[in-house]
C-alpha cells in the first residue's frame, strides 16, 4: 500500500513540475513583453513551483536514501506533511530508525523548512495583496472607462437623432411631404417580404439609404486593403478594438441564435485587445441591452467592420470567464458549459492565476497580431490552453500545499482528478482538429485563400471540383471553360497565395458559359451557355502540357434542344438534368442514341426556371427554383409535380424573393434556396413547407453548396463575400471577402470539393479562390 | 412610390435571363462606374450598344490612362477571338493546316514553348490565345495592385511592350482565317467586326507596323479617322 500512494503521488507530482517550468517562461516571456505587473506574478510562479517541491520534497529527499524503509516512510511522510507541524513530528519519529540521520539534524533540518516555509508564505500574502489591490485599480479603471462609454454610446446616439431629424427635414423642404418610413427607404425588393416573414428575421433596419452607400464604401475599402495585405484579420483586430472601447457586444448583432462559441470568441479578442482594462461579458450584454434599441442603426454600421468569426479558441474564452473572477460569470459559464471541473477549478482559483493567464493571452494576442494567420492563432491558442491547464493544475497544488486546513491526500485527489480532465481535454482537442482533416470544416477550421485562379477575361459564372483529384473546371462568360491542377502551382511574388495556370481550354460556346456539371467519375463534364447548348467534354489529363497539341476528342458531344440560355445543369449517376429560359427543364442521358429523355414544363404562372437540382435522398425526384420563387418538386419517371415548396404567409409578398440557386440536402429531405431578397431558407421537401428563414447576406445571395456531409453550406453573394454557415444551428462560421464587382454583380458561384478540404468560389471579376 | 431620385438599376444577369436580353441594360457613363472593372465594363458596353461603331469603342475617354485604355481593349480582343477560334476548329484540322501560314511568304512559330514550334495552325491560334490569356492575367506584368481606387489605373511601360507582341501574335490568327478559312472569317466579321476593329487598334495606338497588317479591311473606313497615326 505504501509503495502504491508513494507511486501516484511521484507521478502526480511529476506533471505538476512540468506545468510549473512552462508557465514560469512563459511569464517570463510576458516580462520581456513588457507587460505591466509580471514582476510579481513571476514571483508567485517560482513561489509556488518551490511550494510545491517543498511538500512532496520532505517525502522524496528523505526516501532517497533510506533505500530498505524510505518506500514506507514516503507513504507516511507524504501524507502527513501536509498538515504541516504535526506532519513534522510524525516524520521526525519515523526518521529515528535511520542510522544516518541524528535527531537533532533531522529536527533542525525540519525546523528549517518550516520556517522557510512559512517565510514564503507571508511573502505570499504579500504578493497577493498587492495583486488585490492592483485588481481593485484595474476594476476602477474599467468602471471609469464604462462610465465614459456609455457617455459616448449617449453622445452617438443624441447625434444620430439630429441627423435623422436634420434629414427629415431636408426631405421635407425638397420633396413637401414627410419622409416615408424605413421600409420604404430600403430596396423596393425587400419590401414585401420582410412583414409577413414566417421565421422572425432579427434583421437590423437601416436607417437610410445613406447607411447603404457607407457599407458599399466600406465594402469597397475592405477590398484594396486586401488587395494591398491588409488582411481581414487586421480589420478584425481593428473593430473589435472599436467595439470595446464602445462596450458594444457583437452577439446581438447576430442573426437568430448565437453559439456560444462565437460569443466567447468576441470576448476573448475584445478583452484580450483591452489588455487589463477587462469587461466581464455579462456587463457587456447588459449594456448592450439596454442600448440595443436606439444603437440599431450604428450596430448596423458596426457589424460591417469585418465579423469573421471564428469558432476556435473556446478553451481560452473559457480562461478568460475565470480570469474575470467573478461569480456571475462561473454561473454563466455554467450554463454554457458542463464541465464541472472547470467550475471547480475556477472556484479555487486566485486572481494570481487571472494575471498569469492574462499575460498568456496578451502575449498570444501578440503573437496574432504579428502574425496575421488564424491558423498559428489556434496553435498558440491550443498551447495556451494546454499551458494554462497545466498551471490550473499547479495552483490547485499550491493551494492544497499552502492551506493548512486541507488534507494533503484531498489535494492529491482532486489533483489527480484535474489531471484525468486536463488529459480529456486535450484528446478532445485532438479529436476535433483529426476531424477537420475530414475537409468538412469542422468548427476548429478557419478557411484561408490559398489559390487564385486568374486567366479568364470576363465574369466566372461557374465552377466544379474534380470528385476526388485536387482539380477544377472553371466557366466564364468569355465564352471558355478551363481546367486546373491545384498541384501545378506557380508561386506569386510577394504573396503567401498561389497561382495557378489552366491546364487546357475548353471552346465550343459561342457565348457566355452559365453553367456545369460532372459526372461522379470526374471523367465527363458538361457545360450549359448562353448559346442554348450544352457540351460535353472529356476530361483530358490533370498532367496535361499546357500547349499540347489539339485533340478534338475532348469535346465529345452537344446536347442540343434547348432553345434559350442554359442557366442549371446538374448530375446525377449517368443523367444529367438542365434548366432553362426557355421555359423547360430537360432530363439528358448523354452518350445514348436518344439522349434526351424528357422535358417538364410548368405552368405559365411559375415563369422560367433559374435553377435545378437532383433530390439527393429520393431517387428520381429533381426540384426546380422558379421566377415566381417557388421551388417545384417533379418526379422524373413521371413527369408528375410531387410537391410545391411555398410558404402560405409568404404568397402576397413574392415579389424580388426570386431564386437564384437551389440545391437539395444530401442526405436529408430538405432543399434550400438562395433569395435575391438576402435571405437563404431551407424547406420540407416532404410537405413542401418553410422550415427556416434567414437573412444571409447584404445584397442577392447568388449560390448555395452542401458539403457532402451535410453539414456545413458555402454560400456567395453580390455583396463580395462568401459565408459558410453550419447547417445544424444556422450560424454563419466564417466570412470571407473574396472578389470584386463588375457592373452590379460579385459572386456567381461557391463549390466544395466532395472529398478534399476545398473550398472555392467564382465571381464576376474573371477570377476563381481556392480556400484551404 | 419611389425613393428619391436615386432608384438604381440592378445591373444583373439573374439566372434564368433569357439570350437576348443578356446584359441589355441601360448604359451606364463611365464615371458613374464605382466598379474596379469600370474601364472593361464602359468598353464591353459600347460594343454591346454597336460593334459596328469602331471608332466610338476605340476612343478613350478623357483622363483615362493610356496603357490601361490598351490593355483592357486587347484583353477584350483576345476574348472575342475564342469566338473565332471556335468556329475554326471545326474546320481547320491539323492535316489540313499543318501550319500556321497566312500569305505563302511566312511561316509563324508558335512562341507558347520553350523553343518555338512550328504548330500547325489550329494549335498555334490555341496556343496563342492561351499565352495570351496568362500573360494579359498575369500578376507579375499586370499585378491587381494597379486596381486601385477607381480601377486598372496605369500600367507599367515594360509590360506596355508585351502588349505589341501579344497583338503582332493574335493578329496573325485574323489573317489564317482570311488567307485559308475565308468563309468563316467573312461570317465572324459580319458578326463581330473584330478584325476590322482590331486593326483600327493597333494603327491607332501604334502597336504594329503598317506592314504586318496584311489583311485588308473596308478602306474609306479606316482612312476616315484623322487621328489614326496618333
Amino acid at each position: 500500500m505504501g509503495t502504491n500512494s508513494g507511486a501516484t503521488t511521484g507521478i502526480n507530482n511529476k506533471p505538476v513540475g512540468a506545468g510549473g517550468a512552462s508557465g514560469s517562461s512563459v511569464v517570463g516571456g510576458g516580462g520581456a513583453s513588457g507587460v505591466g505587473g509580471v514582476g510579481g506574478v513571476g514571483g508567485v510562479g517560482n513561489n509556488s513551483l518551490s511550494g510545491v517541491v517543498g511538500s512532496g520534497g520532505i517525502g522524496i529527499s528523505n526516501n532517497i536514501t533510506p533505500g530498505t524503509v524510505g518506500l514506507g516512510t514516503g507513504s507516511n511522510g507524504s501524507e502527513d506533511s501536509g498538515n504541516g507541524g504535526g506532519g513534522g513530528s510524525t516524520g521526525q519519529n519515523n526518521q529515528q530508525t535511520t542510522p544516518q540521520y541524528t535527531i537533532p539534524g533531522i529536527l533542525h533540518f525540519i525546523q528549517h523548512e518550516w520556517s522557510r516555509f512559512e517565510l514564503e508564505r507571508s511573502q505570499w500574502d504579500v504578493d497577493r495583496a498587492e495583486l488585490q489591490a492592483r485588481i481593485a485599480m484595474l476594476l476602477g479603471e474599467r468602471k471609469c472607462l464604462e462610465s465614459l462609454k456609455s457617455d459616448l454610446t449617449r453622445r452617438i446616439k443624441m447625434l444620430e437623432y439630429a441627423l435623422r431629424q436634420e434629414r427629415a427635414k431636408f426631405y421635407r423642404l425638397k420633396y413637401g411631404t414627410d419622409p416615408p418610413q424605413l421600409n420604404e427607404l430600403k430596396p423596393p425588393t425587400d419590401d414585401a417580404g420582410l412583414g409577413s416573414e414566417v421565421a422572425p428575421d432579427s434583421e437590423v433596419p437601416y436607417s437610410s439609404v445613406s447607411n447603404t452607400t457607407w457599407r458599399q464604401g466600406r465594402q469597397m475599402l475592405r477590398q484594396y486593403l486586401a488587395e494591398i495585405g491588409y488582411t481581414d484579420n487586421i480589420i478584425d483586430v481593428r473593430s473589435n478594438r472599436v467595439r470595446s472601447i464602445l462596450g458594444l457586444n457583437n452577439n446581438s448583432e447576430q442573426e437568430e441564435n448565437v453559439s456560444p462559441n462565437i460569443n466567447g470568441n468576441e470576448n476573448n479578442k475584445r478583452t484580450a485587445e483591452s489588455e487589463g482594462r477587462r469587461t466581464p461579458a455579462k456587463k457587456a450584454q447588459q449594456n448592450d441591452a439596454i442600448i440595443l434599441d436606439t444603437e440599431a442603426a450604428v450596430m448596423a454600421n458596426f457589424e460591417f467592420l469585418g465579423t469573421t468569426e471564428m469558432s476556435d479558441d473556446d478553451e481560452i474564452s473559457d480562461d478568460l470567464e475565470m480570469v474575470s473572477g467573478e461569480n456571475d460569470d462561473t454561473d454563466m459559464k455554467t450554463t454554457k458549459r458542463n464541465k464541472s471541473s472547470k467550475d471547480l477549478i475556477s472556484e479555487d482559483l486566485d486572481a494570481e492565476v487571472g494575471e498569469q493567464l492574462l499575460n498568456d493571452i496578451n502575449l498570444i494576442t501578440e503573437g496574432y497580431s504579428s502574425s496575421n494567420t488564424t491558423e498559428q492563432l489556434n496553435n498558440t491558442a491550443n498551447n495556451a490552453a494546454a499551458s494554462a491547464a497545466a498551471r490550473r493544475n499547479l495552483i490547485t497544488a499550491v493551494t492544497a500545499g499552502g492551506d493548512e486546513e486541507v488534507d494533503a491526500s484531498l489535494g492529491l485527489g482532486e489533483l489527480a482528478q484535474l489531471t484525468v480532465n486536463n488529459e480529456a481535454e486535450s484528446s478532445y482537442d485532438a479529436n476535433a482538429k483529426d476531424g477537420t482533416g475530414g475537409g468538412t470544416g469542422s468548427y476548429r477550421k478557419t478557411w484561408n485563400a490559398k489559390y487564385t485562379l486568374r486567366s479568364h477575361f470576363d465574369g466566372v459564372r461557374s465552377l466544379i471540383f474534380h470528385p476526388e483529384e485536387p482539380v477544377l473546371i472553371t466557366a466564364s462568360e468569355d465564352h471558355t471553360l478551363k481546367l486546373w491542377n491545384l498541384q501545378k502551382t506557380v508561386q506569386a511574388k510577394k504573396s503567401a497565395s498561389l497561382d495557378v495556370e489552366p491546364l487546357y481550354t475548353f471552346r465550343a460556346h459561342t457565348g457566355p458559359v452559365l453553367c456545369l456539371g460532372m459526372s461522379t467519375t470526374g471523367d465527363v463534364c458538361y457545360s450549359g451557355g448562353l448559346d442554348g447548348n450544352i457540351e460535353c467534354w472529356q476530361l483530358p489529363s490533370p498532367n496535361i502540357d499546357p500547349y499540347d497539341c489539339y485533340d478534338p476528342g475532348v469535346h465529345s458531344g452537344t446536347l442540343e434542344g434547348h432553345t434559350d440560355a442554359v442557366w442549371g445543369l446538374t448530375t446525377m449517376h449517368s443523367n444529367i438534368v438542365s434548366c432553362s429560359a426557355d421555359g423547360t427543364v430537360k432530363l439528358w442521358s448523354p452518350y445514348t442514341k436518344e439522349p434526351l429523355l424528357r422535358t417538364y414544363t410548368a405552368s405559365e404562372a411559375e415563369g422560367t426556371p433559374s435553377s435545378v437540382d437532383f433530390v439527393r435522398n429520393e431517387v428520381d425526384h429533381i426540384v426546380v427554383a422558379y421566377n415566381s420563387a417557388h421551388c417545384i418538386v417533379y418526379d422524373t419517371e413521371t413527369g408528375k409535380q410531387v410537391v410545391k415548396l411555398e410558404a402560405t404567409q409568404e404568397m402576397s409578398g413574392n415579389t424580388g424573393k426570386f431564386i437564384n440557386k437551389v440545391v437539395s440536402h444530401p442526405t436529408l429531405p430538405i432543399t434550400i434556396t438562395a433569395h435575391e431578397d438576402r435571405h437563404i431558407r431551407f424547406w420540407d421537401n416532404v410537405s413542401g413547407t418553410l422550415i427556416h428563414s434567414m437573412v444571409a447576406h447584404l445584397e442577392p445571395v447568388t449560390s448555395l453548396a452542401v458539403d457532402a456531409h451535410g453539414l456545413y453550406l458555402l454560400s456567395g453573394s453580390h455583396d463580395c463575400s462568401i459565408r459558410l454557415w453550419n447547417l445544424d444551428n444556422k450560424t454563419c462560421v466564417q466570412e470571407i471577402t473574396a472578389h470584386r464587382k463588375k457592373f452590379d454583380e460579385s459572386i456567381f458561384d461557391v463549390a466544395f470539393h466532395a472529398t478534399k478540404p476545398y473550398i472555392a468560389s467564382a465571381g464576376a471579376d474573371g477570377l476563381a479562390k481556392v480556400f484551404v | 412610390m419611389k425613393m428619391a431620385d436615386s432608384t438604381t438599376i440592378l445591373r444583373r444577369n439573374r439566372p434564368g435571363t433569357k439570350a437576348k436580353d443578356f446584359s441589355r441594360w441601360a448604359d451606364e457613363p463611365l464615371e458613374e462606374m464605382d466598379s474596379t472593372l469600370a474601364v472593361q465594363q464602359y468598353i464591353q458596353q459600347l460594343i454591346k450598344r454597336d460593334p459596328s461603331n469602331v471608332e466610338l469603342i476605340l476612343t478613350m475617354p478623357e483622363a483615362q490612362d493610356e496603357g490601361v485604355w490598351k490593355y483592357e481593349h486587347l484583353r477584350q480582343f483576345c476574348m472575342e477571338l475564342n469566338g473565332l477560334a471556335v468556329r475554326l476548329q471545326k474546320q481547320c484540322s491539323p492535316t489540313t493546316c499543318t501550319q500556321m501560314t497566312a500569305t505563302d511568304q511566312w511561316i509563324f512559330l508558335c512562341a507558347a514553348h520553350k523553343t518555338p514550334k512550328e504548330c500547325p495552325a489550329i494549335d498555334y491560334t490555341r496556343h496563342t490565345l492561351d499565352g495570351a490569356a496568362c500573360l494579359l492575367n498575369s500578376n507579375k506584368y499586370f499585378p491587381s495592385s494597379i486596381f486601385t481606387l477607381f480601377a486598372r489605373v496605369s500600367i507599367k511601360e515594360s509590360s506596355v511592350t508585351k502588349l505589341g507582341s501579344v497583338c503582332r501574335r493574335v493578329y496573325r490568327i485574323f489573317s489564317h482565317a482570311y488567307f485559308h478559312h475565308r468563309r468563316i472569317f467573312d461570317e465572324f466579321e459580319a458578326e463581330t467586326y473584330l478584325c476590322h476593329r482590331f486593326t483600327h487598334f493597333v494603327t491607332k495606338y501604334n502597336l504594329m507596323s503598317k506592314e504586318n497588317l496584311i489583311v485588308p479591311i473596308n478602306e474609306e473606313e479606316t482612312a476616315t479617322p484623322g487621328e489614326s497615326e496618333a
